[in-house]
């Protein structure tokens, strides 16, 4: 089974985070970055790491994989898929895009042109959303254009019993979990339900130094100059006003009390 | 005729409109007025009489109905064709899908299929139905981004939380249902186990959620949690960081890849306040923080905060909550 895993590079949300928290996140003169002066790292989409997971445990469960790492953006983006087959893909492509920032719809145009040109590829694996942006999109998108399967929000992938034409998917729905069967080709999303991805091993980084990225390019797949789908226009801090009363006691026990007393007061507690 | 501004609503078997369909219906209703626009609801599933009459209640000019036994769960190969069916019937250029578990799917599928494009998270739309453009959340929250369109098709539009009023219900308020044409499709995508249904009340339902974060220090204290919960007569939740260490279970993930609620109250113990926890819970009624960090984030959302240790304050609350007259 040939697995393509589709990771890519995103802006540490965390350490975004970090910044917006503190009331220091401020957007640059282009108005469509972040100015945090160098200080977030890139790093790979949580989510899709988990993606890259799921395809390592379907092989460690007997089944006879080949794992490609995918990733599309510009001269930097390259970086993670180091990390990919340090944790154990056996080949790396970089598609050298510098529009792909935004866009998951021309990110899902160039993936299926690879796909059609690949032609054996079975499972496409990715996270469920960009860590970034969080839309989420480039999954959906690419199934309808390859006519595959799709199954969002997995937490678990294994083989079909007696079959090798679909695949078994755990999903993680609001009741719990669900078992879906996925007819090959097929594109999973994966989500954080999945569990922590494993580390690279020392062997691994080894073929990391040993297998360098295959590049290509964009306008290999979509036409040169080609306009967004969706067009990133401006980022916006919003402003977050607290009006929060800080309840003063001498003791824990008093600042407890003037709380729940409130709280009653104000007739939102029932007890 | 006049054109139309879709809302796609997935209703589960006898359900009534969740919150989310009614906040989408509010967003159409906002964004048809002074536009010249009319409002259509498509409502697609299985015994969905209710879902449809309320829809026309609250508005919706025209309501589009596909009904069928095969379409009591969400599979999006059945979906897909009749929500495209309810474009085409409305040549809708704004369709507005409310927050729900198949978003993932059914957006960018629906956006890909017609050639236009998706936004998920909009809190606010601008410009006209020609010419639309959005404002989303990013970065779990922490930032906006304004998007514009290049696409053909038509703008499938996901709402956050809580960013319209759900427009107010005038009984007896009536449209006759347009049916939607059944397609025939072999699905893909089959369930083979589903979901055991849910026992008990919803996480999303519930008036008040206690929610502890990583500031309990141990999995063992999330006990603490469960017990104020219990005692004031809510359910608990939980941070996305201790649901990754197991201290509590991923259903009681409060945030933006977790349940969102709106409770009359909420708490959050020990939770510092990252905006991708805040998108799960700023809409409750009434945030109330406990943290030893007085610099902490979440101060800035709540309500009332108690600058103290989480662990000592916590025994106080069950005692005070186990006995009204304190």
């Amino acid at each position: 089974m040939h697995v393509l895993v589709c990771a890519k590079r995103v802006l540490d949300p965390d350490g975004v985070n970090g910044y917006a928290l503190w009331g220091r996140l401020k957007v640059d003169e282009s108005g469509r970055s972040f100015d945090t002066g160098g200080t977030v790292p890139r790093i790979i989409n949580a989510y899709d790491e988990q993606a890259l997971e799921a395809a390592l445990r379907l092989r460690d469960a007997g089944v006879d994989c080949r794992i490609t790492a995918l990733t599309v953006g510009g001269e930097d983006a390259g970086e993670i898929l180091k990390r990919c087959v340090a944790m154990g893909a056996d080949r790396a492509i970089h598609v050298f895009d510098a529009e792909a920032q935004t866009d998951g719809f021309r990110v899902a145009r160039i993936v299926a042109a690879l796909v059609g040109e690949l032609a054996d590829v079975d499972l496409v694996l990715c996270g469920r959303q960009g860590s970034d942006y969080d839309q989420g999109a480039m999954p959906g998108a690419l199934a309808e254009w390859l006519g595959a399967s799709l199954v969002t929000m997995a937490s678990g992938v294994a083989a079909e019993p007696g079959t090798d034409g679909a695949v078994r998917v755990t999903r993680a729905v609001p009741n719990g979990e669900e078992m879906v069967r996925a007819q090959l080709p097929a594109v999973v999303s994966v989500s954080n339900e999945l569990g922590q991805p494993r580390y690279p091993s020392s062997r691994g980084m080894l073929a990391a130094r040993r297998t360098p990225p295959e590049r290509r390019e964009a306008t290999e797949f979509v036409e040169a100059g080609e306009t967004a789908t969706v067009e990133l226009v401006q980022l916006i801090v919003p402003d977050v006003q607290g009006q929060c009363e800080v309840i003063e006691g001498e003791d824990v026990r008093t600042k407890a009390a003037g709380l729940m007393a409130r709280l009653r007061e104000r007739g939102l507690l029932n007890v | 005729m006049s054109e139309h501004v879709l809302v796609l609503i997935s209703a589960a078997p006898g359900a009534t409109l969740r919150a989310a369909d009614r906040e989408a219906l509010g967003a159409a209703r906002a964004f048809a007025e002074g536009r010249g626009l009319a409002v259509a609801c498509a409502v697609i599933g299985h015994d969905v009489q209710a879902v449809a009459t309320e829809a026309a209640e609250r508005g919706a000019d025209r309501v589009l109905v596909a009904d069928a036994a095969e379409l009591v769960t969400f599979n999006g190969d059945r979906f897909i064709p009749l929500a495209v069916a309810a474009i085409a019937a409305t040549e809708a250029r704004v369709v507005i899908v409310p927050r729900g578990p198949d978003l993932l799917e059914l957006v960018p599928r629906l956006a890909a299929r017609l050639d236009g494009a998706s936004v998920m998270g909009v809190v606010e739309l601008r410009g006209d139905a020609q010419d639309v453009s959005v404002v989303a959340t990013a970065f779990g929250g922490a930032a906006h981004a304004v998007y514009r369109f290049n696409a053909p098709g038509p703008r499938i539009l996901a709402l956050a939380p809580a960013v319209a009023e759900a427009p107010e219900r005038v009984a007896g308020r009536a449209v006759a249902n347009e049916p939607i044409a059944p397609s025939e499709v072999v699905p893909r995508v089959e369930v083979v186990t589903p979901a055991a249904p849910l026992e008990g009340p919803r996480l999303e339902d519930a008036r008040v959620v206690v929610s502890g974060g990583r500031g309990l220090g141990a999995a063992d204290r999330y006990s603490m949690i469960v017990s104020l919960a219990k005692a004031l007569g809510g359910m608990p939740g939980a941070s996305r960081a201790i649901v990754d260490d197991a201290w509590a279970t991923p259903a009681q993930q409060v945030g933006l890849t977790g349940k969102i609620v709106v409770p009359d109250i909420y708490f959050a113990i020990g939770i510092s306040g990252a905006s991708q926890h805040m998108a799960g819970c700023s809409n409750a009624r009434c945030i109330v923080a406990v943290n030893t960090d007085p610099q902490a984030p979440i101060f800035r959302y709540a309500d009332y905060g108690i600058v103290a240790d989480c662990l000592e304050v916590l025994p106080e609350l069950i005692r005070l909550a186990g006995d009204p007259g304190a």
